[in-house]
């Protein structure tokens, strides 16, 4: 058993739930729009109420009664984003972190493999991970639209750049879990730690939606490059997403990797 | 011929912070020894061992093994070591089987070659279609001893290997030891069990407080001139101090004493007192032992 067919063994319970609930919540949201056409009087009865309120209620909500809208925000909602997080969180906390706490990173170092290396394999391993989620979720709605809608071509690169864009965001959110890991000493910590921080982000992007005031903390928020509403509709540019958060995987995993190689095991 | 150095550690020392964890070790380990390493809970044998493996990082000094620097030829050294960590855990999901799939994968070597490891320490395949979650003590020791002695390693560094191990298997894990060391292998054995380490090692160093405090062989060890005197009185006597010797245990007239150097004073002294029955026994090493921890011993 390879240190890689390993990661996916112990992980691979996680995997089938992930994929199959977000895969199947992707697809019953692109057939429920089918179902009902509501938008028009949702939209009438957004528009009675006030600013604030309608900001509130999002964007996304109104974007959800149209097909283009439902497959955006299917791959943006909170329950998709949560699961992600877990996901990308958990396999760098849990072995590096946590087998430092447990003992078993001092065994595998034990053994002639040089840490980077070790370190790198965790990494692809939790790549792969959320790469093979997020394609069964994006295969998911491209599937839906082409049952019950119409697939375009410009739909369809529309749904994979979204999908690489999410993939990128958790990537980003794994690689900073890295890194918090290779400073710890405990798993659960630099769980709890890192998916703090990750909420903090969230909210703190949720609320400069709302407020002017907060506007300003956008640039500096990671949720800021991951708009699929705005990828779908075509008013922001997937370069900059690609460049910012590929940019932060970069740092953060070299910072893991200089960290984890000069580190005591256990600490 | 003497034997070429196969661990050479040198003033090594390691801080946590401001605490000392081990402070100037100075030792050499000799290939095909078995070298004890001796302390009680908390006295350093762990930071010594995760520094020998590249694991710590020492604060200053210098670790050679195989005559190489540890931390640049890491690699290179832990190919050629098996390493058995105290309190060894695996991952508890995994079944023994796997795990020791798992061992040989990383060493990019055979799993066959564990088989007869696996028939000596009598693994049964029921133990080893086990999650090691549910495996007792002894037999996740089994699995650890297979996986550091699998590959049959120049160096075996055993961070107390034998818990957890019944009688029966510690001879022959024991035996195991000296087959490897016929081969000219190096065996360093950490461990507070002193009847196994004078069962089996050749040279012990004791380490007390992070700082070594003894390393000679098992017999320069025993030869301090530490005598266990044992005697009981026809009478009671007032205020009995006896010169070089320290109480150790006491009962009405039964008096045992720790005598270290000189005898001769001490004789001359016994001669004046009212014996009924007198023992002078050669000590063992626990004995020894305790005399570098003497203000642990409780008269």
């Amino acid at each position: 058993m390879t240190y890689i067919n390993f990661i996916w063994k112990f992980h691979r319970s996680f995997w089938i739930f992930s994929t199959v609930v977000i895969s199947a919540f992707q697809f019953l949201i692109l057939k429920l729009i089918t179902t009902i056409d509501y938008s028009g009087m949702m939209s009438l009865l957004l528009e009675q109420l006030p600013k604030n309120v309608q900001a509130m209620i999002g964007e996304d909500f109104i974007s959800l009664h149209t097909m283009e809208g439902a497959a955006a925000l299917g791959l943006n909602h909170p329950l998709v984003l949560v699961i992600l997080s877990i996901g990308a969180i958990m396999i760098p906390a849990r072995h590096i972190a946590g087998e430092a706490e447990t003992g078993t990173l001092e065994l595998v170092l034990s053994f002639p493999v040089a840490r980077i290396r070790l370190l790198l394999k965790l990494w692809i391993s939790a790549v792969l991970f959320l790469f093979f989620i997020i394609l069964f979720a994006v295969s998911s709605s491209v599937s839906a639209i082409h049952l019950f809608h119409r697939l375009t071509g410009a739909l369809f690169v529309k749904m994979i750049t979204i999908g690489c864009n999410l993939w990128l965001l958790f990537v980003f959110v794994m690689s900073f879990a890295l890194l918090f890991s290779s400073f710890g000493k405990e798993g659960n910590k630099v769980g709890i730690r890192v998916a703090g921080i990750t909420l903090i982000f969230y909210l703190f992007h949720y609320l400069s939606s709302l407020w002017d005031t907060l506007a300003f903390t956008k640039p500096f928020n990671f949720f800021t490059y991951y708009q699929p509403e705005d990828l779908m509709t075509g008013h922001r540019s997937f370069l900059l997403h690609f460049t910012v958060l590929f940019s932060l995987i970069l740092i953060c995993l070299l910072a893991s990797l200089v960290q984890f190689n000069r580190r005591d095991i256990p600490g | 011929m003497s034997q070429p150095i196969i661990i050479s550690v040198n003033h090594l020392t390691k801080f946590y912070g401001k605490i000392p964890g081990v402070q100037d070790l100075n030792f050499s380990v000799s290939q095909g020894e078995i070298f004890g390493f001796l302390g009680p809970n908390g006295a350093g044998k762990t930071t010594t061992i995760r520094m020998l493996l590249d694991l710590l990082r020492p604060s200053s000094g210098q670790i050679l093994v195989f005559g190489k620097e540890i931390h640049d030829h890491s690699l290179e050294i832990r190919k050629r070591s098996g390493y058995l960590p105290g309190n060894f855990s695996a991952y508890g999901n995994m079944t023994g089987a796997d795990f020791l799939g798992f061992a040989a994968s990383m060493r990019k070597m055979s799993s066959g070659l564990q088989a007869g490891l696996i028939d000596r320490f009598h693994l049964s395949k029921k133990d080893l279609a086990h999650r090691i979650k549910h495996l007792s003590h002894g037999t996740l020791q089994k699995l650890g001893i297979i996986q550091a002695f699998f590959h049959q390693p120049d160096l075996l560094i055993l961070d107390e290997p034998t818990i957890g191990l019944d009688p029966l298997m510690q001879e022959e894990f024991y035996r195991l030891l000296f087959e490897l060391q016929d081969k000219g292998k190096t065996i360093f054995f950490s461990s507070h069990n002193l009847a196994e380490v004078e069962k089996i090692c050749h040279r012990i160093a004791i380490i007390r407080d992070g700082k070594l405090v003894a390393l000679e062989t098992l017999e320069s060890l025993k030869k301090k001139k530490i005598r266990r005197l044992k005697f009981t009185l026809k009478e009671p006597v007032d205020q009995l101090k006896l010169p070089g010797a320290r109480l150790v245990r006491q009962k009405d007239l039964y008096y045992e004493y720790l005598v270290e150097g000189a005898i001769k004073p001490l004789l001359q002294k016994l001669s004046s007192l009212p014996i009924d029955d007198l023992t002078i026994a050669e000590p063992d090493l626990e004995e020894v032992f305790m005399t570098y921890y003497r203000q642990e011993i409780q008269v």
